[in-house]
């Protein structure tokens, strides 16, 4: 489902260079619920940026769905984001000014459905994430969980196929943080691919896969 | 997206609130001098309904003079016109062409009531100023004899006090005293210049023994030049001694007229134009501080499938949209303008004052929205996404 090869990522600015990510080879398969570990620094969120396709890697290339992407515009990576990947933010990432439905629309805006369409799929995905009674609240109404249950409902909205979660427990207490790998877990159960950034050893075992990063390089 | 943009703005209408007086204040500004440059405009496109070049105004002034005033004015009347370098010559009232003095009084028909500009002249005005006659003829002396004070109207006072009627013969009443009887129509008079909007004119004709009226304008032959203007003084200062004597040139007169309206206009556009460009400069900066403080909310649209260009779009579109609530602020005060017929201006004066106005505000919030809109489009999301 997502493939990397010889993936190399170097930072430069005028006076340094840094290389975030060094000769990443890595297979990620159709179903699978991948967990990526290391300590802080090592390129994790580079990784699952690249593999996002926010960021582009100095070396090597990525395929998403048997597609090789690196000659991919602007307009064909923004459409494959929008189609295929969803992404889970540790920070949530929520719109305040947005309701909770709003918020869970946006990804919908962005394939033209219709408001009918795009009420129906926010609702069904909140009911999916627990979180129908609380469609018209804000984010500022919200407790941490509640605010990442909506951040998951808005990744799966548009039913991706793959799911990047950036370190998704990483602001809540463990008890939220296990409500939140649940949820994660059903996702993956129904067929979708996961990639989840984590510190947390406890969470990367319930994982099917742990990739190990230390200073950009995939040490098993 | 269009109620994604709507929800946005609406939610965040107390941060907005701000913005929002500036660009109402600015389109209220923009109307009003929109709507005095339109009424200008229009009121120039139209002839001023009369020949002014050639026409010299010999401004006399009996001063402490009180013997046979009306026989002298006469007399010098009958030399101006003997002139050969003279083609006509007619008595007028002070309110002469682009001179600042007016004369004004009501006009009564059938319960009709309409203000109007009054000038008393002879029966040579039309031919001096070559007057285009619509209808009926120009006063004539042998009219003196008839019952009722034979007077011209233009066009713009039959249509406001006969209505759908014809003028011709119609006998009306002046300050609800005097009765006058219509023997003519001209077209247009604008006696203040191109800038007086076509406004309802009466003439009337100069009693015999008239001594207020002494003003004379004189129409010369192309080519008469200042020798004839000194030669012209010269004599009649000798027929009426003690006299003020003044020639002035209806061309010149014009420039001064038109000078007088285009100032307060041009002071207005410099004045209006200074602060849009304070809008647009407060405008440009609060878009800027807003995009650097929604990197967050860039790199989130980028990463669930917005393009560039839809971030672009979103940024414009959500100027657009406060514009357009400022705007319908706008409106509801600007409309009550041509509705309630606010200085007796034509409506449509204020309607392309509006719609001028809105275009212009929504070519500036374009304008200060696009390069910050550009910018936002430009972030890369996944900074834009890991930036606190």
């Amino acid at each position: 489902m997502i493939r990397l090869e010889n993936v190399e990522k170097v930072y430069r600015t005028s006076s340094i260079e840094t290389l975030a990510l060094n000769n990443i080879n890595l297979n990620v398969k159709k179903g699978e619920f991948v967990s990526i570990m290391g300590p802080s620094g090592c390129g994790k969120s580079t990784l699952l940026n690249i593999m996002g396709l926010l960021d582009a890697p100095s070396k090597g290339y990525i395929e998403i769905d048997g597609s090789r992407v690196e000659k991919y515009t602007d307009k064909n990576l923004a459409h494959l984001r929008n189609q295929k990947l969803g992404f889970i933010f540790q920070s949530f990432h929520l719109i305040n000014d947005l309701s909770v439905i709003d918020n869970v629309e946006i990804p919908l805006l962005y394939r033209n459905s219709s408001a009918k369409e795009r009420k129906e799929l926010a609702q069904e995905a909140l009911e999916k994430v627990g979180l129908s009674n609380r469609m018209k609240h804000f984010p500022k109404q919200l407790s941490g969980g509640q605010k990442q249950r909506v951040a998951i409902a808005r990744a799966i909205v548009g039913k991706p196929e793959i799911i990047l979660a950036d370190e998704p427990t990483g602001n809540l207490d463990s008890v939220m943080g296990n409500e939140i790998l649940n949820i994660l877990q059903k996702l993956n159960e129904g067929g979708a691919t996961i990639v989840m950034v984590t510190h947390d050893d406890a969470m990367a075992k319930k994982t099917h896969r742990l990739i190990r990063l230390f200073d950009g390089t995939q040490v098993f | 997206m269009l109620s994604h943009l709507f929800k946005l703005i609406w939610n965040k209408k107390g941060a907005h609130s701000l913005l929002i007086i500036e660009i109402w204040a600015s389109f209220m500004v923009l109307f009003g001098v929109l709507s005095l440059i339109v009424y200008n405009v229009r009121n120039y496109l139209q002839p001023v309904g009369f020949e002014y070049e050639h026409v010299w105004n010999l401004d006399l002034a009996s001063n402490q003079d009180t013997l046979e005033v009306a026989a002298k004015l006469e007399r010098a009347l009958q030399r101006v016109k003997a002139y050969p370098e003279v083609e006509s010559v007619s008595r007028m009232s002070s309110n002469t062409p682009f001179s600042a003095n007016q004369m004004g009084n009501s006009v009564t028909y059938n319960k009709v009531e309409v203000g109007a500009d009054f000038y008393s002249t002879d029966g040579e005005l039309s031919k001096t100023l070559d007057l285009k006659m619509l209808k009926g003829r120009w006063y004539q002396e042998s009219d003196r004899v008839s019952k009722f004070v034979p007077i011209v109207i233009n066009k713009a006072m039959e249509d406001k006090l006969f209505l759908d009627e014809a003028a011709i013969g119609k006998v009306i009443k002046v300050d609800d005293k005097k009765s006058f009887k219509v023997v003519g129509v001209v077209d247009k008079f604008k006696s203040r210049g191109e800038f007086m909007s076509d406004e309802p004119a009466v003439f009337e004709l100069l009693a015999k023994d008239d001594v207020w009226n002494a003003n004379m304008l004189i129409k010369t032959k192309p080519g008469t030049d200042a020798n004839f203007e000194a030669k012209l003084v010269k004599e009649i200062a000798v027929m009426l001694p003690g006299w003020g004597i003044e020639v002035s040139y209806l061309t010149e007169s014009r420039k001064n007229r038109q000078n007088l309206t285009l100032v307060p206009v041009l002071i207005f556009l410099i004045v209006s134009g200074f602060l849009l460009t304070n809008v647009a400069l407060g405008l440009f900066g609060i878009l800027n501080l807003n995009i650097s403080k929604r990197k967050n909310e860039i790199g989130l649209r980028r990463a669930m499938g917005a393009t560039e260009g839809r971030v672009t779009t979103q940024f414009l579109g959500e100027i657009w949209v406060l514009a357009s609530f400022s705007l319908l602020l706008g409106l509801i005060f600007a409309l009550q303008f041509p509705m309630m017929n606010v200085f007796d201006l034509d409506s449509e004066v204020y309607i392309i004052a509006i719609f001028a106005a809105i275009v212009i505000i929504y070519l500036i919030v374009t304008l200060c929205a696009w390069f910050p809109s550009k910018q936002a489009a430009r972030i890369h999301p996944a900074l834009a996404l890991h930036e606190e």
